[in-house]
């Protein structure tokens, strides 16, 4: 649920969730000419789909600064890179209706408390990497002497694309929305295969959460009466809870796309410094990029990552075995028992909350809440949410039964650290040992062993002037995994991980990690291989941006390692057993009694006999919850609630949550700017119009405690940094809305434009005839109709909704490249027709039922899978103790052996 | 003077079927729970499947049942008829205006002779208005509540689950208005079968072109804002639940009655809720109307054809046209088990 474990541990858990996508690719001649795929012809995948929603920012992030490859040098590369990944998207999907393109625009609030955190870490991180970049240039200038001139290295020098204006209200969105209507109609007009397609972009200034938009899209069609309810939906995109929010649609043919890692393997290094591939930054002679040749080949053969189908009927397949329960005295309706799966697995992490303490996805935190909810539902009397909405007396039955076993959980999590912790130890005892006997044998040290490599090169002067040649294991970031170790989950999960990190983390964090990992293999760092420890716990660390060594400059290396408490070794540089960052202790020490006083004392700072306002915190943190199931099941409840504090209560502090009542106010949606003002750092203002600026940096600003330079990251109780909590200050909106105020009448025309109000446009082709016949009649023959046009369901293929004209905009005009350099042409006789568009609203809950007519996909599971299934499901869970609040009556104490 | 139209042989029907003009809807009207006549569609419903398992007696004790006992002639239908030709300012067209179940009778006619009917036929302004004979029917009725009824369920019960079947199906609005309390507790809803909602069609069968008026159980999706567009009708049915060779044999003859009811209105979808003997519901079945004929002559069991039917009924039909020249009223009469229809006129009204 918005952090990527959740899908290794969905696809560990349910293995046959996750296929393979088969996909068509361009054919290229001898002649160097490309024969484009057909989409017309049926999909290769032996099923034809509907509709394609694309949560459009996991596609603009890996697009404007790529991973993989040297980085757009400006925003029209941008551009066509968006368009060439989206149009591969699409053609892999070939949806046959609808595609769906959404960006995310203005959040709620309580999602702007998570980007104000991750921008304010990604501003520190990319201040750090700024300086450890000119620590590097000033090393290699150092070593390289006069045999190099120093001004080419910092002119080519990759200009970093600020991923901080992939956010509403900046230019750079104003040119991707312009970019993506240009691109869809331009589709319209020439490709075959959208002849019938609708097309609907909901661009930022649209409000809402890409894939939330998206969400809301599918509820409002599944309304109406003529939505076909065996619509094949594939929703395309980065973040973990997607299958969640497909789970929670109760639309079963649904499937989620994403790209897989096998890629990985063959990504080829890039220099650090220029972004080129060929040398790396040691041998970076800073030349200009080299535009065709021998690398630019190498480019076009680079094997295109393969993408994964997420299946979510698959995974309600898996649920309707695990969540069965026999004999309930009510009738068991799978689909309400998804959906309490679903509020569960949101207590375990989402994007609006931190998570509760006892609850780890890694430590299976899922299992021990469904344990809790299967042994209690028969005696809560019915499921714990509905339509959406949470039923608080059994929610209560929930974390109940969590807090009874929370001490247990936390004195086990603290057992299994530190017997991992030993093991770790003890197996890396034994490999000096090895390496030892081995050096004795060989008689000489230091042949590229990685101890030896990293002793050398700890001391910069040690650095040799000519590096060893690139594709050595030294110049790996982390060791090339051993294929047949991992298992196809593993890969995916570790692409999962990557790519949250670059969708959802900051890029300037990732940046940061490269940067890291170039200051790593500098050291060569020991890297731990990626098998050590059982139940994949690998990938974590492997992936973790911000690994304890990364952290660390190279000069102060040394004196820091040997500060570390207890590590006398090696240990504190590696990965695997990181440090805590700037030496924090662990002082609330969960695993000993006393905790929550501890907890709240140095938490909260506030008195350890202060019980209220633990109850308060968990009051707080229960509408938190009740917010997010809504979010996800019946849209927005409210723009305005967030959860006012860093830390989550323990399971134990809800008491008596079903005397609470909970009612949400839709409240007011932010403008752009102010989502800005909110979540950007003062470091970020050029994405700000100026006008703004001094409320950030003037001291005298009377907001300007919002912009912390210094901030502290809490580890609480983790290893990395990135785990931690940001301890910024919470936004106080009406003091930034009054000190904005005075500013908004300074902004310039065309700002005062970017900070309005959007709406969805709908865009066919003169193909789709009934349909651009009855839209173009009513709006432009000589007697117009009424302002908004209902559309009929008949005639549009299901598509329910008001379209609108669009301001200014006529048909069959010319389709404009809305870019300076005409990467693309103009059309001078534009085929496809735009107008706004608009889904019908309902004044009901979107119910969580089937809708009659559906029909369920064939089974995926076979007798076995079904069976060890129910095998594991025995015991899952159940580690800390007996769940069952009253034991009394149907299944009780010892009902599960 | 009686002209006679010998049904059998009903074999010099079969074959090839005459052009059958697809229905298309041009008007329609609702009664109200208390059976109040509207224009319009404030009585449609809309197909949501039932719980299974539901007994289907649940509540018979509060059924509203509509007293069928006085004539309502044609009455609703012509209303219809004439508030259309108001407001489009033309007459229909049609040679035989009707209700969907008198057509039925005759279209069964070829393989089903045990009751027989009654009707009486007007011919007015170049249209044959044709309605049951109320008098035939009611005596007809009464000989059959004399007879004794051999389930230990009474009778009716039996006909209270065809109803309350619908009550659980259906819903007042679209899914996706109506709420989920209402979907979960249809089974506590008051059966009341005066609530209905009527279709009036233009159809034809052959030469001759047919207006025709008869109920609809519920709708799957919404009307087409195009008007005779078609409809996906629901047409709801209950029968006993198959258990045996002979059980599917019964069945299939019922799906005759089953299959030219929604033929004549247009009805696509048949949705047959099947019982257990005490009145369970223990399945759903979606049937396509159209392919029901073919579907039962591949097994070959059930002895009816669908095509005999619609040729049949179109060469009765226009021989009808050519026997009622006069104006005035004719009865329609078939005895039962009589292997011909009688038309003659009659003095009275
Ligand atoms: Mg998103």
């Amino acid at each position: 649920m918005g952090i990527p474990a959740a899908f290794r541990w969905l696809s560990t858990k349910y293995p046959k969730i996750v296929s393979a996508v088969a996909e068509d690719l361009p054919l290229e001649m001898p002649d160097g000419t490309m024969i484009p795929v057909d989409t017309t012809q049926p999909n290769p995948n032996g099923e034809e789909f509907d509709n394609l929603y694309l949560d459009m920012n996991g596609i603009v992030h890996p697009c404007s600064h790529p991973e993989d490859r040297p980085a757009p040098k400006d925003e029209e590369e941008m551009m066509v890179e968006i368009f060439k990944y989206t149009d591969r998207v699409v053609n892999m999907v070939r949806p046959r209706k609808l595609l769906m393109i959404a960006v995310d625009g203005v959040a709620p609030r309580a999602k702007m408390n998570q980007q104000r955190s991750r921008r304010f870490r990604a501003a520190r991180e990319a201040q750090e990497k700024e300086e450890d970049k000119q620590e590097l240039l000033k090393i290699l200038r150092k070593e390289k002497g006069s045999t190099q001139k120093e001004e080419p290295i910092e002119e080519v020098v990759q200009k970093v694309f600020d991923s901080n204006s992939i956010t509403p209200g900046t230019p750079f969105m104003d040119i991707l929305a312009a970019s993506l209507r240009y691109w869809c109609s331009y589709k319209l007009n020439t490709d075959p295969a959208w002849a019938n397609m609708k097309v609907i972009i909901s661009d930022a200034t649209v409000p809402g959460e890409g894939e939330h938009k998206i969400m809301n899209f599918v509820r409002s069609q599944r309304g109406s009466p003529d939505h076909n309810p065996n619509t094949r939906h594939v929703i395309y995109g980065l973040d973990a809870d997607l299958i969640m929010l497909g789970l929670v649609t109760h639309e079963p043919h649904f499937r989620v796309l994403r790209e897989d890692v096998f890629a990985q393997d063959s990504k080829p290094r890039l220099c650090k410094l220029c972004g080129q591939k060929g040398h790396d930054e040691r041998n970076c002679r800073g030349e200009a990029k080299e535009k065709e040749g021998e690398f630019g080949e190498k480019e076009k053969a680079l094997p295109l990552k393969p993408f994964i189908w997420l299946h979510v009927s698959i995974l309600r397949e898996y649920l309707a075995i695990e969540l069965n329960i026999p004999g309930l005295p009510f009738k068991f309706d799978l689909e309400r028992a998804i959906d309490d799966w679903v509020f569960m697995c949101s207590f375990v992490g989402n994007d609006f909350l931190p998570h509760l303490p006892a609850l780890e996805i890694r430590e299976n935190g899922i299992d021990t809440l469904t344990a809790i909810w299967k042994d209690n539902l028969p005696h809560m009397g019915g499921y714990v949410t509905k339509d959406g909405h949470v039923d608080l007396d059994r929610a209560q039955y929930i974390l109940s039964g969590l807090a009874k076993q929370e001490d247990a959980i936390f004195r086990r999590r603290k057992e299994t650290e530190d017997r991992r912790e030993a093991g770790f130890k003890r197996r890396k005892l034994q490999q000096e040992q090895r390496d030892q006997q081995r050096d004795q044998r060989n008689g000489r040290g230091g042949h590229g062993g990685q101890d030896n490599n990293r002793s050398r090169y700890r001391n910069p002067e040690n650095i040799p002037h000519a590096g060893p040649p690139p594709g050595l294991q030294l110049y790996s970031l982390t060791p090339k995994p051993v294929k047949s170790l991992l298992t196809h989950d593993m890969v995916v999960n570790r692409q999962a991980i990557d790519q949250a990190n670059v969708a959802n983390k900051s890029v300037a964090s990732v940046l940061k990690s490269q940067i890291q990992g170039l200051m790593a293999q500098s050291e060569a760092a020991p890297v731990v291989p990626a098998t050590p420890d059982s139940k994949g716990e690998v990938i974590q660390e492997e992936t973790s941006p911000a690994s304890a060594l990364g952290k660390r400059k190279a000069s102060i290396m040394e004196e820091e390692s040997a500060s570390t408490p207890g590590a006398n070794s090696s240990d504190a540089e590696t990965p695997k057993t990181p440090v805590a960052e700037e030496g924090q202790e662990d002082t609330v020490k969960l695993w000993e009694e006393g905790y929550a006083d501890r907890y709240y004392e140095q938490k909260f700072h506030v008195d350890r006999n202060d019980i209220e306002f633990r109850h308060k915190v968990a009051r707080a943190y229960v509408e938190g919850l009740a917010w997010v199931l809504e979010y996800y099941s019946q849209g927005c409840p409210s723009w305005e609630w967030f959860y006012p504090y860093h830390y989550a209560p323990f399971a134990a502090d809800f008491v008596d949550i079903g005397k609470m009542s909970i009612s949400f106010e839709k409240g007011r949606i932010a403008r752009p700017y102010e989502q800005l003002m909110s979540v950007l750092p003062a470091a970020s203002r050029h994405s700000i119009p100026e006008v703004y600026h001094d409320l950030m940096t003037n001291e005298k600003s009377e907001i300007i405690d919002f912009y912390p330079e210094e901030f502290d990251i809490d580890l609480n109780g983790k290893k990395m940094a990135w785990q931690g909590v940001a301890l910024l200050p919470f936004i106080n909106m009406p003091r930034l809305l009054a000190a904005m105020e005075i500013k908004n009448e300074l902004l310039s025309p065309e700002d005062k434009v970017r900070n309005g109000l959007g709406k969805d446009v709908l865009i066919l082709s003169d193909s789709h005839a009934n349909l651009y016949d009855e839209i173009t009649t009513h709006f432009y023959s000589k007697k117009q109709g009424a302002p908004f046009f209902t559309l009929d369901p008949k005639t549009s293929d299901g598509l329910t909704g008001k379209v609108e004209k669009i301001e200014g905009y006529h048909p069959h005009g010319s389709l404009v490249y809305p870019l300076s350099r005409n990467a693309m042409p103009d059309v001078e006789y534009d085929r496809s027709l735009s107008v706004h568009y608009e889904y019908p609203k309902s004044a009901h809950d979107h119910k969580s039922m089937l809708l009659r007519g559906v029909k369920m996909p064939t089974p995926a599971l076979d007798r076995s899978d079904v069976e060890i299934l129910k095998s594991k499901g025995q015991n899952s869970g159940r580690s800390y103790g007996g769940v069952p609040l009253s034991g009394g009556r149907g299944r009780g104490g010892g009902g599960y052996n | 003077m009686t002209a006679t139209f010998p049904i059998q042989p009903a074999a010099r029907f079969a074959g090839q079927s005459e052009p059958v003009k697809r229905p298309k809807e041009f008007a329609c009207f609702s009664y109200d729970k208390d059976h109040q006549y509207h224009p319009g569609d404030s009585s449609l419903k809309w197909y949501y499947p039932p719980t299974l398992g539901t007994d289907l007696s649940n509540g018979f004790e509060k059924f509203i049942k509509h007293d069928d006992s006085a004539d309502e002639h044609l009455d609703s239908l012509l209303k219809t008829i004439e508030t259309h030709e108001k407001k489009t300012n033309k007459q229909i067209d049609a040679h035989i205006v009707t209700w969907r179940g008198i057509l039925t009778k005759i279209m069964a006619a070829p393989f089903e002779d045990r009751d027989g009917f009654e009707m009486n036929a007007t011919f007015y302004r170049n249209s044959i208005f044709i309605e049951e004979n109320h008098k035939c029917k009611e005596a007809s009725r009464r000989e059959q509540d004399n007879q004794t009824w051999k389930s230990p369920i009474p009778q009716e019960v039996m006909q209270f689950w065809g109803y309350k079947f619908e009550t659980l199906s259906t819903l007042p609005a679209t899914w996706g208005e109506t709420s989920r309390d209402y979907i979960e507790k249809r089974d506590n809803e008051i059966v009341n079968n005066k609530e209905q909602y009527c279709s009036v069609v233009r159809t034809g069968l052959g030469k001759s072109i047919i207006c025709l008026g008869g109920e609809v159980d519920a709708i799957w999706d919404s009307k087409p804002k195009v008007q005779g567009a078609p409809v996906n009708w629901v047409e709801l049915k209950t029968s006993a639940e198959i258990r045996s060779d002979r059980d599917m044999d019964n069945f299939e003859r019922k799906l005759m009655k089953f299959w030219i009811q929604s033929f004549l209105l247009g009805v696509p979808k048949i949705i047959v809720g099947f019982r257990s003997r005490d009145g369970i519901l223990v399945k759903l079945q979606e049937m396509e109307t159209n392919s029901i004929p073919t579907t039962v002559q591949r097994r070959g069991r059930a002895g009816w054809d669908g095509n005999t039917c619609i040729n049949f009924a179109s060469a009765f039909l226009e021989w009808l046209r050519e026997v009622m020249t006069d104006e005035g009223v004719f009865r329609v009469r078939r005895k039962p088990r009589s292997s011909h229809i009688e038309v003659f006129q009659v003095e009275e009204v």
